[in-house]
């Protein structure tokens, strides 16, 4: 019995799987373009290359979302759940980041490209900023809307600060942070491929537009295929984390 | 000797720049190990009393002693909230040990006080549920134990059968007195039920809006009598109250309080 749910799971993933690829083969067949292969195509090429080229560009990609993602979860958390606690913090800060959140930061890309050099930490700098704000904003507005019943309840506990963010703060505001982590994963991917497609040979973002440049379009296909697997399992990650550490949203 | 001791207790909000008096010359005592129960409309303050009493508002004029301490130097006060405060993200288990957690105590202590007092409270089978899956009633034990894994000398509870059907209710009362009568706790309640302030308190408290003040005081020999219920004695004492009451929740539509 408790097998059934996650066999339909896969069941339903496997579907929409299939769903996807037939309505792609429809496509390729519609448009009848060398630019638009079939998927046979791509995934053959896929597995082909994906020893010799893909799997390192993936890797420098991986890593670089990773790295963000993490710097941007590390900084982002406490500073939000600070701001989201402390009136006074909040309320001088507010300014700053209602003018600077709308901003959209891949405008400062050149900037940091002549400060930080076209290395690694340029672009990983770039998207870190970027997921750094959205995990910001989204966890100080789930600390500040929390009810105050509950600080109160561990409060006249005599409570310390660093227990008011272990027991109160940090795990009420757990599924508001990877909600965020969600969309920010979402949005990393963009920025990921925005960064790749210049000064770098590496990674996955490259790879793709290196393939379009030289025509190798199921080249280019089997990369959109990495690319799109590797925001899918990073998905199911996310997913996993939130099933065991926020069991109690929908026990 | 008064557990409770509270003299020309004065405590003023701030309201849109304006200071308005949420209690004044409140003045109430309680005897150790004794009941007592606050009635009162709503507004009048009553949640106000018992955070200072929490020690949760450190702005207060006036005397109020615990045990001869100040809220803020005593360390045996529990208070349950109205919507017991239980933190959604912990199972009952780490609920109820919260409180120990914080005070610091050797795990493998922790672990068995928390049995016991869940064992105590019949709750142990449940240790493991999130509060959103607990009924109501077992919310509130989950509340209770919570309070008394602290082994607290004040029992503080606002409206905290409110919310529960009255067959509920009438269990958790029970639950309560039995326990007070095992502990000699002293305990306070807050509650806008007549029949339960009888019930449960041996002294009772009428509060009146504008100013927020008690204005009569009871001493109520049927406290804690489970017969009690029902006898015509319980019966006058409760319209006795309630004609208090009413006066109070006249004097909360006066054109001062408006
Ligand atoms: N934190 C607060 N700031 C300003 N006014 C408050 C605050 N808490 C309560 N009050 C006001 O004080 C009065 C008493 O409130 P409360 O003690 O909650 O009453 P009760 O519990 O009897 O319903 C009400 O008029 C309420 O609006
Ligand atoms: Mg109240």
């Amino acid at each position: 019995m408790r097998f059934l749910p996650l066999a339909s799971k896969i069941l339903h993933i496997l579907a929409t799987i299939g769903f996807l690829l037939v309505s792609w083969q429809i496509f390729s067949i519609l448009l009848d373009t060398p630019a638009f292969p079939p998927p046979e195509q791509a995934v053959r090429s896929f597995l082909k290359i994906f020893r010799s080229d893909l799997a390192g560009h993936l890797g420098v990609s991986f890593y670089r979302i990773m790295f963000s993602l993490v710097v941007a979860t590390i900084l982002g958390v406490p500073l939000g759940l600070f701001l989201g606690k402390s009136k006074k913090a909040d309320r001088l800060s507010a300014p700053f980041i209602y003018l600077t959140y709308p901003v959209p930061k891949v405008v400062f890309l050149p900037i940091i490209l002549i400060l930080l050099g076209i290395g690694n930490t340029s672009k990983i700098v770039l998207i870190t900023l970027i997921v750094f704000y959205q995990i910001l904003v989204t966890t100080r507005d789930a600390a500040k809307n929390l009810p105050k019943e509950y600080i109160l309840s561990i409060r006249s506990l005599r409570a310390t600060e660093r227990e008011l963010y272990q027991h109160i703060y940090f795990p009420a505001c757990l599924p508001a942070i990877l909600t965020s982590l969600r969309l920010g994963l979402g949005t990393a991917m963009a920025v990921l491929f925005l960064v790749e497609t210049y000064a770098t040979r590496e990674g996955i973002g490259f790879f793709i537009m290196d393939s379009w440049s030289s025509l190798a379009y199921d080249q280019m296909f089997a990369g959109i295929i990495a690319m799109g697997l590797m925001g899918f399992i990073l998905y199911l990650l996310l997913d996993f984390g939130e099933k065991v550490l926020c069991s109690w949203v929908n026990p | 000797m008064d557990y409770i001791y509270i003299r020309s207790l004065q405590v003023d909000y701030l309201q849109n720049n304006q200071t308005i008096a949420a209690l004044e010359n409140v003045n109430l005592s309680l005897p150790q190990a004794s009941t007592g129960v606050i009635i009162g409309p709503s507004g009048c303050g009553k949640s106000t009393l018992l955070s200072i009493l929490a020690n949760l508002n450190p702005n207060y004029e006036g005397r109020v002693l615990l045990n001869g301490k100040t809220p803020r130097e005593s360390r045996d006060t529990a208070l349950i909230l109205q919507e017991y405060g239980l933190l959604p993200w912990k199972t009952v288990w780490d609920n109820v040990k919260l409180g120990l957690q914080i005070r610091g105590i050797p795990k493998n202590k922790i672990a068995s006080r928390t049995e016991d007092i869940l064992k105590k409270l019949g709750l142990l089978s449940l240790r493991k549920r999130f509060p959103t899956q607990l009924s109501g009633g077992q919310r509130q034990r989950v509340a209770i134990a919570r309070s008394l894994i602290l082994e607290p000398k004040l029992l503080l509870m606002d409206e905290p059968f409110s919310s529960l059907d009255a067959l509920t209710r009438e269990e958790m009362q029970d639950l309560l007195l039995e326990l007070w009568k095992e502990t000699h706790l002293t305990i306070l309640i807050i509650t806008h039920n007549i029949e339960e302030a009888v019930f449960l308190g041996q002294k009772i408290f009428i509060m009146s809006a504008c100013p927020g003040t008690i204005i009569q005081e009871f001493e109520n020999p049927l406290a804690g009598d489970h017969t009690a219920r029902g006898k015509m004695e319980f019966l006058e004492m409760c319209s006795i109250l309630r004609s208090y009451f009413r006066r109070g929740e006249k004097d909360a539509l006066s054109p001062a309080c408006l």
